[in-house]
């Protein structure tokens, strides 16, 4: 049984009411919190509020949903009225939204309990969490390990038992990674499936917002509450492939596996056993195996890292201290000001990428760079497209690596961007990919592999994990933080 | 080739200071990093080409006046503001 | 030497749409500072613009005002730079693929201005300086505006002008923008070069911003093309650059510093999805275009005949041209019809801003009826125009004012009668004419006339009065 599910049964059977639930994990964040580091903001106040009105709901003998009272956590990108959102960046400091991003609208709605907002690495570019001005989050597994990037918070949340479940978002594998590195599931939608309003913005083309979990039972049920057509977003279509919940025990009896060679190479000797391990896994339950060639593989770094960072210098231009958030002290002039601030206020990271994305765009470079490292993404589209002609899913590796160590966030940038190499072209051809467990490394750190599916498959790719895990559930362990139901 | 000016034309656009003593590790980073995006140029022009994900269009909303937000939430989060507007000294 | 102007005008035009090209707050004019703003037009992080149907159709119908092709695929793009007044840091507007390409407006000297293309745009907020510092208001920012830009046909100041107010009439004609240039939703962009008369290739330009007047824009003009010309000829060299007018001086000065490169760095913004025209759309709007003036300048002329200068009157403006077009159903001169509205309601009507809306008391319908009544010869000219006066002043139809006893012709012996009723009213008249002063036979005729309500035949009535004096 899922957490959510769980959660749900001792509400309804009133073995716990939802604010004894909430003080629960409002208190474990209180212990875990030093050394995990995941929350940025705890929001007691607005998550007893919450708690107290589904207690009388229970009360009065009100229906409950699924969702209801369950306690959550959000990325600190993604924007919640009146409760600060800083993107972990200097520059957004005590910057409060006047408005909520859709999703969680969708999820107030639905009387979701939010603990809190969660760490990320700074505007969601890192694959550590350390790129945060907060510091880090940690593993759950090993806190002298990452919890892994950007969305590092909402793993180490979730894996360390202080959120139910959470949401994260994913530009070049920034929900898989970390749910990878932390034991725990991540599902990255289609690019469309949910509404980016609210979301603040990375990269444009690839941001998406996806659930992590402790089960894919879980992620299936957040996908299907958040996954909704919003009209204050042109690219949003919500889930075109139609919910996936009642799909998940679908019998997986002859479903192709395909496995590109491509994503094997290059890989760490333990994460490339464990996914091959995994593929017997899979075997056994009746799925065939089928091993093809991606070559554009070796393109699609470079071109997320140029159509990335473009996008992110524009998103990015906005902050200069005059509507919102941080300004610098002393100047002289609007210039003067802008310049101080910005530089000021953005880490290294992102004022790396702001540089590289206002290069390639620059004039004299734009075709040579932005324009076709965009042409390239067609090719890539039809790469993956024309491999889903012989397979139902494709199984890969979620990080090369497992967990890196603390600190060790190495000056070669190029090192840190290969660490993205198997999520990013996922996001490039806009398709869906859910990380789920599938072992350990020597020291007991989560290996995660990747189920990646056709645009809008997320049903296909959910089954094919929720199958796994009922098949190898060893692979799903707990850690020593948080509450246990 | 990226040179020292370039990075410091590329920082007037992007509107960040580069520290004089920061220039030349900034270059040589930037140049790191350009050579491996340069990879791309050996990649195959698509026959495809790209419009966007999903290759929607047409998406608009009807011109139907929706109430604006009053002016205090608008400038609730300015750093500086006066007679209802968002306010830059010429210097501080 | 004999110099050439040569100048290409990027006209801004505020489309009154009503609410904002991304999002739904509204475009009036006006408001308190930052009470039209929502989330998205102020650029919060997080938010995303959609883009309103209305405007890509106000853009086509102008795109057919002038003549334009309109394109099957158009795209929105992110131009990059940083000022106080762009809340995203970028506006919202197309490079690559605008929805209007080509197009014209034909001058009265027989040149045409080609133009180069239109494309749709959103507007930066508003700036006030004071003692150094600035003040932001963002209202302003995500009115929808259409950019047109013109080839460097012009070629006089004249021209440019013309080619201003043309293209002021022919949107406010359509119905996309009151163009209003001191209100600011229409603003020129002069763009300015001069060239050894006979010479073929461009001089170096300069680019005049923000011109919100058309005697500005002369007086800018004539001022650039001094500057240009005597710079030449003192044997120095034009630098491109972005001017600004000073109405007070009358001069133009630079605009721009180091600080403000100019690599926009257009991309497709990846917020926006693709705008297709389907061509049946295209057919939908341009049937529902009203004839547009040009059009109906040439029908005046050419079909009824009405003098170039009288018909330039009627098409200025499309609710005169409207009502003209009603008010001629049926009649057998339309000069007519036009004489009336040039010669008579014009005083009533007495200011250009009046003109355009010409609200007058009579209606068409009345007019035509009138007019009617004067073709059917049951009434003469002069008793049409008093009573023209008389409907004017009240907004009753002729029929209030014109007796059955009025209508119909003055029989002969009536108008004998009345003939020899003026020849034995006066004496004096009738010795002047006598004694040789032709002159004198007015006096009679119009007591004649007088007398008849304006019924006679004023000829026949002279040749009746002729005879009696000579009996």
């Amino acid at each position: 049984m899922g957490t959510i599910a769980a959660i749900h049964e001792k509400l309804v059977s009133k073995q716990v009411s939802c604010t004894e639930l909430t003080k629960a994990y409002l208190k474990e964040i209180e212990n875990a919190n030093g050394e995990l580091n995941a929350y940025v903001c705890v929001t007691p106040d607005e998550a007893l509020q919450t708690a107290a009105a589904v207690d009388k709901k229970i009360a009065a003998g009100e229906a409950l949903g699924l969702l209801e009272g369950v306690p959550m956590t959000l990325k600190d990108n993604m924007s919640t009225k009146g409760i600060d959102t800083t993107c972990c960046s200097k520059i957004l400091t005590g910057y409060k939204p006047i408005f909520d991003a859709t999703v969680w609208e969708l999820l107030k709605a639905q009387n979701a309990v939010m603990l809190g907002k969660t760490n990320m690495d700074e505007f969601a570019m890192g694959s550590s969490c350390e790129n945060s001005c907060f510091g880090g989050a940690m593993n759950p597994f090993d806190v002298n390990h990452v919890a892994g990037g950007s969305s590092g918070g909402v793993a180490s949340a979730v894996g360390g038992n202080i959120a139910a479940y959470g949401l994260g978002s994913d530009t070049g594998g920034s929900i898989r990674q970390p749910a990878s590195f932390c034991g725990v599931v991540g599902l990255k939608p289609t690019y469309g499936a949910v509404s980016r309003y609210g979301l603040i913005a990375y990269a444009s083309s690839l941001d998406q917002i996806g659930p992590i979990t402790k089960s894919v039972e879980d992620a299936s049920i957040v996908f299907d509450a958040i996954a909704k057509q919003d009209k204050r977003d042109s690219t949003s279509l919500g889930a075109v492939g139609g919910e996936t919940y009642s799909k998940l025990t679908n019998d997986i009896k002859g479903m192709k596996i395909g496995i590109a060679r491509e994503y094997l190479d290059g890989v760490r000797d333990d994460v490339k056993a464990a996914v091959l391990d995994a593929a017997k896994v899979y075997e056994s339950l009746g799925a065939e195996i089928v091993y093809f060639d991606l070559p554009v593989l070796k393109f699609a770094l470079p071109v997320y890292y140029i159509i990335a960072c473009a996008e992110a210098s524009s998103n990015l231009g906005r902050y200069d201290g005059i509507r919102y958030g941080y300004k610098t002290a002393h100047y002289t002039g609007t210039h003067d000001m802008i310049c101080r601030t910005r530089s000021e206020g953005f880490g290294e990271e992102v004022k790396r990428r702001i540089l590289l994305g206002t290069y390639v765009l620059s004039a004299g470079y734009y075709d040579a760079y932005y324009k076709k490292a965009t042409d390239l993404r067609g090719t890539i589209i039809k790469a993956f497209n024309d491999a889903f002609a012989h397979c139902d899913v494709i199984l890969a590796p979620t990080v090369p690596m497992t967990a890196f160590e603390k600190g060790h966030a190495t000056s070669d940038p190029i090192e840190t961007y290969l660490t993205d190499i198997c999520t990013v072209p996922v996001n490039i051809a806009g398709l869906p990919g859910v990380s789920v467990p599938c072992g350990f490394n020597e020291k007991g750190v989560p290996i995660g592999m990747q189920l990646i599916g056709k645009s809008f498959g997320e049903a296909t790719i959910l089954n094919a994990a929720y199958q796994y895990q009922q098949a190898a559930p060893e692979k799903f362990t707990d850690t020593k933080w948080g509450v246990k139901l | 080739m990226v040179t020292r000016e370039d990075v410091e034309n590329i920082a007037l656009l992007s509107k960040l200071f580069v520290p004089e003593e920061e220039l030349d590790g900034l270059t040589k980073s930037m140049q790191e990093i350009i050579d491996f995006a340069d990879t791309i140029s050996n990649a195959p022009a698509s026959a495809e080409g790209f419009d966007n994900i999903n290759n929607l269009s047409n998406v608009f909303r009807e011109d139907e006046v929706v109430p604006s937000y009053p002016a205090s939430e608008i400038l609730k989060n300015a750093p500086e503001q006066a007679e209802d507007h968002f306010l830059v000294r010429n210097r501080e | 030497m004999k110099y050439e102007l040569v100048s290409g005008f990027e006209t801004h035009i505020e489309l009154s749409t009503k609410t904002k090209i991304f999002c739904g707050c509204t475009t009036q004019f006006g408001g308190e500072p930052n009470t039209h703003c929502c989330p998205v037009c102020i650029g919060l992080p997080g938010t995303l613009p959609v883009l309103n149907r209305e405007v890509v159709r106000y853009a086509i119908k102008a795109g057919l005002a002038v003549h334009g092709k309109i394109a099957e695929i158009a795209k929105m793009d992110r131009k990059n730079y940083c000022y106080p007044d762009l809340a995203k840091a970028y506006q919202i507007s197309q490079l690559y693929a605008p929805l209007i390409i080509g197009g014209y407006i034909e001058l009265s000297n027989g040149r045409r201005i080609r133009l180069h293309h239109i494309h749709i745009e959103e507007d930066a907020g508003k700036l006030i300086h004071r003692h150094g510092d600035t003040y932001v208001d963002y209202n302003r920012g995500g009115v929808p505006l259409i950019e047109i830009v013109s080839e460097p046909d012009i070629r006089s100041i004249d021209e440019a002008k013309e080619y201003v107010e043309r293209l002021q009439q022919v949107m406010r004609w359509v119905g996309i923008s009151d163009c209003k240039m001191q209100e600011g939703s229409m603003r020129c962009d002069v763009n300015i070069s001069v060239r050894p008369q006979g010479s073929e290739a461009f001089g170096t330009r300069t680019e005049i911003k923000n011109m919100n007047s058309i005697t500005n824009i002369a007086r800018a003009m004539e001022y650039e093309y001094d500057r240009q010309v005597d710079l030449l000829e003192s044997g120095g060299k034009v630098v491109q650059e972005t001017l600004r007018f000073d109405d007070a001086t009358g001069t133009t000065s630079s605009m721009r510093s180091k600080e403000d490169a100019h690599d926009y760095r257009y991309f497709r913004d990846p917020d926006l999805v693709t705008i297709n025209v389907p061509r049946y759309e295209v057919e939908q709007l341009r049937a529902e275009m009203p004839e547009l003036p040009d059009e109906k300048l040439e029908r005046y002329t050419d079909d009824y005949g009405i003098p170039e200068k009288d018909a330039a009157l009627l098409t200025k403006y499309r609710n005169i041209s409207e009502y003209f077009d009603k008010a001629i159903e049926g009649v057998k001169s339309p000069k007519t019809v036009s004489n009336f509205i040039i010669g008579q309601i014009f005083r009533r009507v007495e200011t250009e801003a009046d003109k355009e809306v010409f609200a007058v008391a009579t209606t068409p319908a009345q007019l035509n009826e009138l007019v009617k009544l004067l073709d059917s010869g049951k009434i003469r000219n002069n008793l049409a125009k008093s009573t023209l006066e008389k409907m004017l002043d009240t907004g009753k139809s002729a029929a209030d004012f014109i007796s059955e006893s009025d209508m119909g012709g003055l029989d002969d012996n009536a108008l004998l009668e009345l003939c020899k009723n003026a020849v034995a009213g006066n004496p004096k008249a009738v010795e002047d004419f006598k004694n040789g002063k032709a002159k004198a036979i007015k006096a009679l005729v119009g007591n004649v006339m007088k007398n008849s309500r304006g019924k006679a035949d004023a000829q026949a009535a002279e040749k009746k009065i002729i005879e009696l004096i000579n009996a």
